[in-house]
């Protein structure tokens, strides 16, 4: 009876990667999952996973540069020793993912084979055709039903994580779930409880992101009290395909192979884009961008295609927002040669052949950057120090937060092909932590502080399911929320919409209260656990609008027109160096002001309370994202003049 | 509404696959076999009741030795395949009312061929097979194949039954064939299984034009020449096992149909000297 | 595939072409497990572009039967919608589908203005729309459907493997786990066992292992185990899987209709990682046969 029980909500890179070490290491793992874990949303992902490798290794690469890029891509905005340690942990990573089976794709003398992602000049990225997410989720899946025919990890599927049952000492003792089959309520007593429940999506109504993509178990934890840091930092993919339903991702690669981006210069020109005459249509990002063209940056993209459609309104159709991503002038072999996969998707789920018509693709929610907050104890190198409980722990003892749903690894911006390292480092980097950590708890379910979190969980239900009929419903209510957000807090943010945008939520949560159900019984009531959801959205919302509410500046995906910082329009080189000078001290400024954390407290009238914490910049000092930038050279130039007198100030000091 | 469970500590459950396998060889061998002797015997009518009549002579050389032969080759491995069939048949549920495709319609076509032609065996044994005799069948007499055939064979909705069951105890066997390299994995890529379907039709249109052929050889037999002809052929036999004359008294079932015969010419020399040789080598 | 489109007259694609207005949607509903099934008919506005899942949250958007009578939303699973977790499948036009790949406007080809929706047949009932697949990963336990190694420390790169072997293999990792293959398998027959009086959870759950582990493995979890047979490490528990694979409920079930790889979404060679393994089985057999 001595052996010690950890309760993991979630089952996807994360939950699936800490509960295998765990069950390895001797603990019994309950696995709760809102579905059967090798449903997860990981499942979705295609691209591949970062580490440095002996190829590029031998190209001058190293895992320091692969935690530069990461931290450049993120704007500085994360704690660098835990992004320094999964760094260097991720060649490690992709050698286990081999050894359990994931097919990536080979060279011709049997290695892995690498391609080239963004925010990196090397090869770094490790992939198993277009599903590398799947197969990394598969891998792990399988190994934790290994453990779990071995008696070591218990499946919960079908389970709805409800709160954490924290204890007099504040520390948490286990949870409240849900059976979403038999609606019965369970307490889970536990020495420690791991959240890897993932990103939030569902916020936006419509993104990339699974349908169970809710964040509703990060805001319960949030409710009972754990920070939840960097909200308002979401990143938005430039092209994804509108479908009544969800917004499904449109690879980069369409644009890569020539794809062209476009609206007829007549707002919602009802002719068959083919009888649209050239001089008619308006390819605005080649028309602003005439050195990148449609391959201009990611969030450049992603803004000026939202900017087309709601500024200036030429969206192509007058009820959905989205543009035309026009491959039909490309032959019909190359296209089936270079593209076919995901032409293929198009045509499925579109019934519309992308060789014969434009595509039409829009912006779509697709990461949450931000998440619950988590400690890490640093080394002396600079890296963490393993094994401590600290590390991946929230604010409140015994509670860690693991993968998507925790807020450490990717800044104000995610590179592609990290998010799969991070869900993994996170999960198997905690488990020794979670066990050192872990004091032996000897309550069981039986025990006063479960009854009373049960008998509560109970009360909130029945007071749902017996409200009495109202105008509204859950769905509807959503798709308001989903209005809101995705108008006012991704692409482009200003501050009198989302002031309107917070007012606004915090009525549809007043509209929500009295909401009715459709379904009052107690049998696999999705109705009843979906409403419950959409309520557990508000507080996540909220805290989202007010952070990006108050951070007046621009960095990585908060963008705000209101406070960007322009480049050198000056052509005069002494002008410009003056102008450079200018920019880099508002950078300087800047840095100082807004390099920081923003920490959400979920505050006891149902607002967030804000504060902001210094972020660890102590490795790699913060510089200006510059790629793209007129006169980026100039300010460039000016910003290695002073970190160069910096260093010698230091250095003779 | 659990189905059928077949415990685990059962002979069945403990042996599914070995039996499972048996099966699907007793198909091929020895039953499948036989059916191909069987059938190209007897499409040798259609090179006249004499060429017919000395295949089926060789057969019954066996004497006394060939009901075991029948017993251990023939009826039990096709009763262990008819019941086996019929217990993996009770485990189905056919559905090409929702998936029509290609190979569900010929997995349900096998099942029911299967059905079909378990229940016309049954009765083929019993109306020609001297086993049925005590039941009013066992219409074939083995000194006079091709004649007592064609008398037997000769109702036209006999013949449509018989070509029925002809047709479906070939297509049974010949898709059998195609089914049974993939369970022991003789063929195993999608294109491999297409150059099998091409096989399996061959020897299906094959042994259907055999079988086919055989009931049309042996309807269009001229009866009376042919008993002219088996009867010669049948008493040279005697002539040269002078000493088995006794057990040819005993078949007493076909003295009537033999006295009118008596007269007839005695065996083309060819037919003669053929089977003879036939014999001698039987006997080395 | 031959689907019904492929069969379309001209005349059906013109009469498709002026949308309809409403969807017209039957759906044969259970409330609990043993209950009476029973039809619901919908009707929702026509939009263009939907799939199956967009109709089912419209219908439990406004929770209304189509003769005006409120009743509870249809119970069904989904997460990805996009044709990778697996979640979605169902009967479609008495066809088993993935929910998610179902376009309104491509079944409209098969039934115009109509919409059939039924649970997988083989798969016992949740509710509504929802079945309990336990039994699909209970299989891939069977089978054994994993690398065994040692730990997850780090012991360098996993083997060399040729891209050939990986182009082979690739195709059977990505099995979703829907259950399309064994719900259209002629051979694959439901199991359903109910909890009895004073039945505790732990004890169903026992007797639900032993009733699925008698029966068929389905197609997936044989196709798995080729997969890791077929893997360097994979291969050293190779026996093992060998031993489920001519178990009880094992390779031997399979009749070869080959239903499986028709109506498999991923379009993974089932029927070929059938015949392989059939292939391994006849050689361990033998094998097995002379080295006792």
């Amino acid at each position: 009876m001595t052996q010690p029980r950890v309760l993991v909500i979630g089952g996807g890179l994360a939950g699936l990667s800490a509960t295998m070490r765990l069950a390895e290491l001797g603990v019994h793992v309950d696995l709760v999952s809102l579905v059967p874990v090798k449903r997860s949303h990981s499942v979705c992902a295609q691209g591949g996973i970062n580490s440095v490798n002996a190829v590029t290794r031998q190209q001058g690469d190293n895992e320091w540069k692969h935690f530069d890029d990461t931290v450049y891509g993120g704007d500085f905005l994360q704690h660098q020793p835990p992004v320094k340690e999964m760094a260097e942990w991720a060649p490690r990573i992709i050698d286990l993912m081999d050894r359990l089976g994931v097919p990536f794709n080979r060279t011709p003398e049997g290695f892995r084979d690498q391609r080239r992602f963004g925010g990196t000049l090397y090869k770094r990225t490790s992939f198993a055709g277009a599903t590398t997410g799947q197969q990394l989720l598969y891998a792990l899946d399988e190994q934790v039903r290994r453990w779990e025919g071995e008696g070591r990890v218990k499946k919960w599927e079908f389970w709805d994580f409800l709160e954490p049952v924290v204890d007099d000492d504040g520390r948490c003792i286990g949870a409240v779930c849900q059976d979403m089959v038999t609606m019965k309520f369970k307490a889970f007593s536990a020495d420690a409880v791991i959240l890897a429940s993932g990103g939030c999506g569902l916020l936006y109504g419509r993104s990339t992101m699974s349908m169970i993509c809710t964040g509703s178990a990060v805001s319960r934890a949030y409710k009972a009290g754990v920070k939840y840091g960097n909200a308002e930092f979401i990143q938005v993919h430039p092209t994804a395909v509108p479908g009544a339903d969800k917004l499904r991702l449109m690879s980069e690669s369409a644009r890569g192979e020539g794809g062209r981006v476009w609206v007829p210069r007549k707002p919602q020109d009802a002719r068959d884009p083919k009888d649209i005459p050239v001089d008619e249509r308006y390819y605005f990002l080649e028309e602003r961008y005439p050195e990148y063209g449609n391959l201009v940056p990611r969030d450049i993209a992603t803004r000026e295609i939202f900017d087309i459609c709601t500024t200036d309104g030429l969206s192509v159709e007058k009820d959905r927002l989205c543009v035309y991503l026009d491959l039909t002038h490309i032959p019909r072999e190359t296209l089936d040669r270079k593209l076919g996969g995901i032409l293929e998707i198009y045509e499925k789920f579109q019934g519309v052949d992308p060789r014969n018509a434009p595509m039409k693709i829009f912006p779509a929610v697709h990461y949450s950057m931000g998440g619950l907050w988590v400690d890490y104890e640093k080394n002396e190198n600079g890296g963490l120090v393993e094994g401590s409980p600290r590390n991946q722990q929230t604010n409140i003892q015994g509670l860690y937060a693991i993968g998507e749903c925790d807020y450490q690894y990717h800044g104000a911006n995610r590179l592609g092909a990290n998010s799969l390292l991070s869900c993994i480092f996170s999960g198997l980097f905690c488990a020794s932590g979670v066990i050192a950590g872990g004091k032996k708890n000897t309550r069981d379910e039986t025990s006063p502080d479960f009854i009373a979190a049960v008998k509560k969980q109970e009360e909130i239900h029945q007071a749902i399911l017996s409200r009495p009929a109202g105008e509204s419903n859950p769905y509807d209510i959503h798709r308001q929320l989903g209005d809101i957000m995705t108008r006012t807090a991704t692409v482009v943010r200003r501050n009198d919409q989302l002031t309107q945008a917070y007012d606004d939520v915090c009525q549809l949560e007043n509209v929500w209260q009295h909401c009715s159900l459709s379904d009052t019984g107690n049998w696999t009531n999705q109705n009843v656990v979906f409403t419950k959801a959409v309520g557990d959205m508000f507080p996540l919302a909220k805290l989202m609008l007010k952070g990006a509410l108050l951070r007046d500046e621009c960095r990585g995906a908060h963008y705000k027109p209101d406070f960007s910082m322009p480049g050198i329009e000056a052509t005069e080189p002494v002008e410009q160096r003056a102008e450079a000078e200018r920019w880099c001290d508002r950078f300087e400024a800047n840095t100082k002001k807004w390099l920081k954390s923003t920490i959400g407290v979920h505050g006891n009238d149902g607002h967030p309370v804000i504060t902001y914490e210094d972020v660890d910049t102590t490795l790699i000092p913060p510089r200006p994202r510059l790629y793209g930038l007129v006169g980026g050279e100039v300010i460039e130039q000016v910003w290695k003049e002073r970190t160069e007198k910096a260093t010698e100030t230091a250095t003779v000091g | 509404m659990a189905t059928t469970s077949i415990p685990e500590d059962s002979f069945l459950g403990r042996h599914q696959f070995l039996l499972y396998r048996l099966f699907s060889l007793a198909g091929f061998i020895p039953v499948g076999a036989f059916l191909i002797v069987h059938l190209l015997t007897n499409a040798s009518v259609l090179g006249g009741a004499a060429a017919f009549q000395s295949r089926v002579d060789l057969i019954h050389s066996l004497g006394p030795l060939l009901p075991a032969v029948e017993w251990i080759f023939i009826f039990i491995p096709m009763l262990f395949h008819a019941v086996m069939g019929f217990v993996i048949i009770a485990t189905g549920v056919p559905n090409i009312g929702s998936y029509s495709y290609q190979g569900n319609v010929r997995y349900t076509l096998q099942r029911a061929t299967g059905m079909i032609a378990f229940a016309f065996i049954l009765w083929h044994i019993t109306q020609l097979h001297w086993m049925g005799a005590p039941v009013g069948g066992g219409q074939f007499d083995p000194h006079h194949a091709a004649s007592s055939a064609a008398v037997a064979l000769k109702p036209v909705a006999i013949t449509l039954l018989y070509a029925t069951g002809i047709i479906a105890t070939v297509y049974h066997f010949a898709n059998g064939l195609w089914s049974m390299g993939i369970t022991w994995g003789i063929w195993t890529s999608p294109a491999a299984m297409q150059r099998a379907n091409w096989l399996s039709l061959f020897v299906g249109i094959g042994l259907g034009a055999a079988g086919l052929g055989a009931l049309g050889g042996m309807r269009s037999i001229d009866v009376e020449k042919a008993k002219e002809i088996e009867t010669r052929m049948y008493k040279a036999r005697q002539m040269l096992d002078g000493g088995i004359s006794a057990e040819a008294q005993q078949h007493s079932a076909h003295a009537v149909s033999l006295s009118r015969e008596s007269s007839s010419v005695m065996p083309a020399g060819s037919t003669s000297s053929a089977n003879k040789e036939k014999r001698s080598k039987k006997k080395d | 595939m031959i689907t019904a489109s492929t069969l379309l007259n001209s005349e059906t694609i013109a009469e498709h072409e002026q949308s309809p207005q409403e969807i017209r949607v039957r759906v044969l509903r259970q409330d609990a497990p043993g209950e009476e099934s029973y039809w619901q008919q919908f009707a929702i506005p026509y939009e263009p572009n939907m799939n199956v899942i967009s109709v089912l949250q419209r219908i439990a958007a406004i929770s209304k039967a189509q003769d005006g009578r409120k009743v509870a939303p249809v119970a069904w699973d989904c997460a990805c919608l996009e044709e990778i977790c697996g979640s979605c499948a169902m009967l479609i036009n008495g066809r088993v589908r993935m929910a998610c790949s179902s376009l309104v406007d491509n079944l409209f080809k098969e039934t115009p203005g109509e919409i059939e929706l039924r649970p997988l047949t083989k798969f016992p009932v949740v509710r509504d729309l929802s079945v309990d697949r336990e039994r699909i990963f209970h299989s891939l336990q069977r089978v054994k459907a994993w690398v065994p190694v040692d730990d997850s420390y780090d012991h360098g790169p996993g083997p060399r493997i040729s891209p050939e072997e990986q182009e082979d293999a690739y195709p059977l990792t990505t099995c979703i786990s829907c259950g399309c293959c064994m719900e259209a398998c002629p051979q694959f027959n439901k199991i359903e066992v109910v909890q009895r009086e004073e039945e505790s959870d732990e004890e169903l759950e026992s007797r639900k292992q032993s009733a699925y582990d008698q029966q068929f493995l389905g197609p997936h979890a044989i196709s798995q185990a080729v997969r890791f047979n077929s893997h360097p490490t994979g291969s050293m528990n190779a026996d093992e899987r060998m031993q489920s694979l001519t178990g009880q409920g094992g390779i031997q079930m399979c009749g070869n209709a080959q239903n499986c790889v028709a109506v498999c979404p991923k379009s993974i060679p089932l029927t070929r990682s059938i015949a392989r393994a059939g292939r391994a089985a006849t050689v361990w057999a033998i094998k097995k046969f002379f080295d006792r």
